[in-house]
């Protein structure tokens, strides 16, 4: 390792250790909270001096008023993130197959119409959506939030989709089609298996989206058996006397299903898989 | 195997024509080869016969039948690109067998053809593994197996050799060529460079700016250019050109070139007092022995082993000489080029056509 190694590799530590200790220390006192006796909790300890687990057990068995739902809510929470993942998806992997690869007339100016959304911050729709699935006559259903987190994530979703798209050489298209496959086969067949990484990261990112939202959560749903855990963690905040130790063990659990997606899905992130396609 | 035929084909991207007017017949079992420099049109009009391209008008029929409408995969056309443009998901195997599998092919037949391709083109070591990791010519005979499983009618090929190394590209102009002798499919390729097509082609279409230049044999083009253009397309070095007039007094011809330089020629065609363009290639130029003949001074002497080129300079033009051997000549020399006239072609200064007795 040469001397000129050696200052890059300093400067990055010195960038990287403060960046680190920046974003760990939330997450450690969180963990803090949930290993601490109640009567430790805002003690302001760096350690406490009985960890235990009573904490977790306590989630586990729902055995507190603002628990009594956890299980469930946690299942909400999982099946509206996954539902927006795969349906956004859908409609993006379609799109941007149609825009970038079949040329659609128009489909770029749809592409642009959709992105337009975002100049309006997603808290100004928040009302206009309540009322709109108001009208639908879905709200207090999860459809709603499934929706409306579905129409925040598609316009993003299109345009990652087909830039990627628009990386695939166009001749396999071409030699696809003379060697007869039609424009469904050649989507299923060439297409998604070439997209898979892009297909996982945008599946990611729509999953998570929907995962950690709350405003739109809070506002579409209101059953106690509806709601997402998301929204669960919020209510604890009713009262005065938070069980502030059982907010944190349920905000660490609840980490933990991103976190683990993340990690799992973190090689399809990098792509690829093109690789000797074509001689570029 | 079938006949191609193009009828007065044209094509405009936009209000941009780029193809005038195209026609001429494939006869089966021909290999034929589009060639001219970027942008005439040759790659448009093998993907009009692919079905990649709209026809703006004209008629395209394969073995009879006009396919203007008639969709890719039901030309019965197989293609081979210049990127390869293989699946990178599928192995060298899946890649082959695709457009039979999509047919819905019996497997047997399936695996009997790509067994037989891999065979031909040498790839059956490689049938497991995917086209990352083939070298540059292993993929391009991939997608010549590709097409040749299909059993195609036609076989199309879009400057397949453009992407190798100037080695390879020489061994796969000879494997392409043995192999259109062995399965006799008719073929249409398409390449810029005149050397591909000298060598492989039974027939040459030269191309230029949306039009056919001339149509025919390699040596047809090269002995009997029908204009300028293809006479300087044609052969390396090129065809030297000198612009002069034609002299004719009692029985004597020259052609009068800038420099007070005269062009020797026959009794040939070219009227008296007429503005030619005068061609001779180089290996058609040889010093004098005895210092008659075209004078001139060396620039530069190039050999090349067997062969050497000299660019001489003779009155305001520069030409080049080819000779075999080594002649012990020196840069500065002086020297006369013997011409022999019946080697000589003339051409129309205006109009760049052949003239003819």
């Amino acid at each position: 390792m040469n001397m000129r190694k050696v200052t890059t590799e300093a400067k990055l530590l010195l960038i990287g250790i403060p960046v680190l200790i920046w974003t760990m220390l939330p997450i450690y006192h969180l963990l803090l909270f949930a290993i601490s006796p109640k009567e430790q909790a805002m003690g302001g300890q760096l350690w406490p001096d009985h960890p235990t687990l009573r904490n977790f057990a306590i989630v586990f068995r729902q055995d507190h008023h603002y628990l009594n739902f956890f299980w469930l809510q946690m299942w909400n929470s999982l099946v509206i993130a996954v539902a927006v993942g795969l349906i956004t998806l859908m409609i993006a992997t379609g799109a941007a197959f149609a825009i970038s690869r079949l040329k659609v007339r128009g489909g770029r100016m749809a592409m642009n119409l959709a992105l337009l959304t975002y100049f309006i911050p997603a808290a100004f729709l928040a009302v206009p959506m309540y009322k709109t699935m108001g009208v639908y006559g879905i709200l207090n259903n999860q459809w709603s939030l499934i929706l409306a987190m579905v129409t925040i994530a598609t316009p993003y979703s299109i345009w990652v989709l087909k830039q990627a798209s628009d990386k695939l050489p166009y001749e396999l298209d071409e030699a696809a089609k003379i060697d007869g496959a039609s424009p469904l086969q050649l989507f299923r067949l060439v297409y998604l298996p070439l997209m898979m990484p892009s297909l996982v990261a945008v599946g990611t990112y729509a999953l998570l989206l929907a995962w950690n939202e709350y405003l739109y959560a809070f506002l579409l749903l209101s059953s106690e058996r509806d709601i997402t855990l998301g929204v669960a963690l919020g209510n604890f905040l009713a009262a005065d006397d938070s069980p502030w130790e059982l907010l944190m063990t349920t905000g660490l659990l609840y980490a933990l299903p991103p976190a683990a997606i993340y990690y799992t899905f973190k090689r399809y992130m990098v792509g690829g898989l093109t690789a000797g396609a074509v001689k570029s | 195997m079938a006949s191609v035929s193009f009828s007065k084909i044209e094509k405009s991207f936009g209000t941009t024509k780029v193809i005038h007017g195209i026609g001429f017949d494939i006869t089966d079992g021909e290999f034929v080869v589009l060639v001219g420099p970027s942008g005439c049109g040759k790659s448009t009009l093998l993907r009009m016969l692919a079905g990649l391209e709209e026809i703006t008008s004209g008629t395209i029929a394969i073995d009879g039948r006009v396919v203007n409408d008639v969709e890719s995969k039901d030309r019965d056309i197989a293609m081979v690109f210049q990127s390869y443009a293989l699946y990178p998901h599928m192995t060298v195997g899946d890649n082959m067998a695709f457009s039979l599998k999509l047919r819905k092919a019996d497997p047997a037949i399936i695996a009997d053809r790509v067994s037989k391709a891999s065979k031909i083109l040498n790839l059956d070591p490689y049938l497991k593994r995917y086209p990352r990791e083939l070298s540059g010519g292993q993929r391009q005979r991939v997608a010549m197996g590709r097409a040749i499983v299909r059993d195609p009618k036609v076989f199309l090929f879009d400057e397949p050799l453009s992407n190798l190394d100037a080695k390879l590209r020489v061994a796969m102009r000879a494997e392409i060529k043995a192999l259109h002798q062995r399965l006799k499919t008719t073929t249409v390729y398409v390449t810029h460079d005149q050397v591909e097509a000298m060598t492989m082609a039974d027939r040459i279409v030269v191309m230029h700016d949306g039009r056919i230049e001339q149509i025919g044999t390699p040596l047809e083009l090269y002995d009997r250019p029908g204009n300028l253009f293809v006479a300087q397309f044609i052969g390396s070095p090129a065809m030297n050109v000198v612009t002069g007039t034609v002299r004719r007094a009692g029985g004597a011809a020259h052609v009068d070139a800038d420099g007070a330089v005269h062009w020797p020629l026959d009794g040939g065609p070219g009227a008296d007092g007429q503005a030619v363009s005068y061609g001779i290639r180089p290996e058609h130029l040889t010093l004098s022995p005895n210092g008659s003949g075209v004078p001139g001074a060396i620039i530069v002497v190039e050999p090349t082993g067997a062969e050497t080129e000299l660019l001489i300079q003779v009155g305001k033009e520069q030409v080049t000489l080819r000779t075999h051997g080594r002649p012990r000549v020196y840069p500065d020399q002086k020297v006369h080029l013997a011409v022999d006239p019946a080697n000589v072609h003339l051409f129309d200064q205006g109009t760049g056509q052949r003239l003819t007795a």
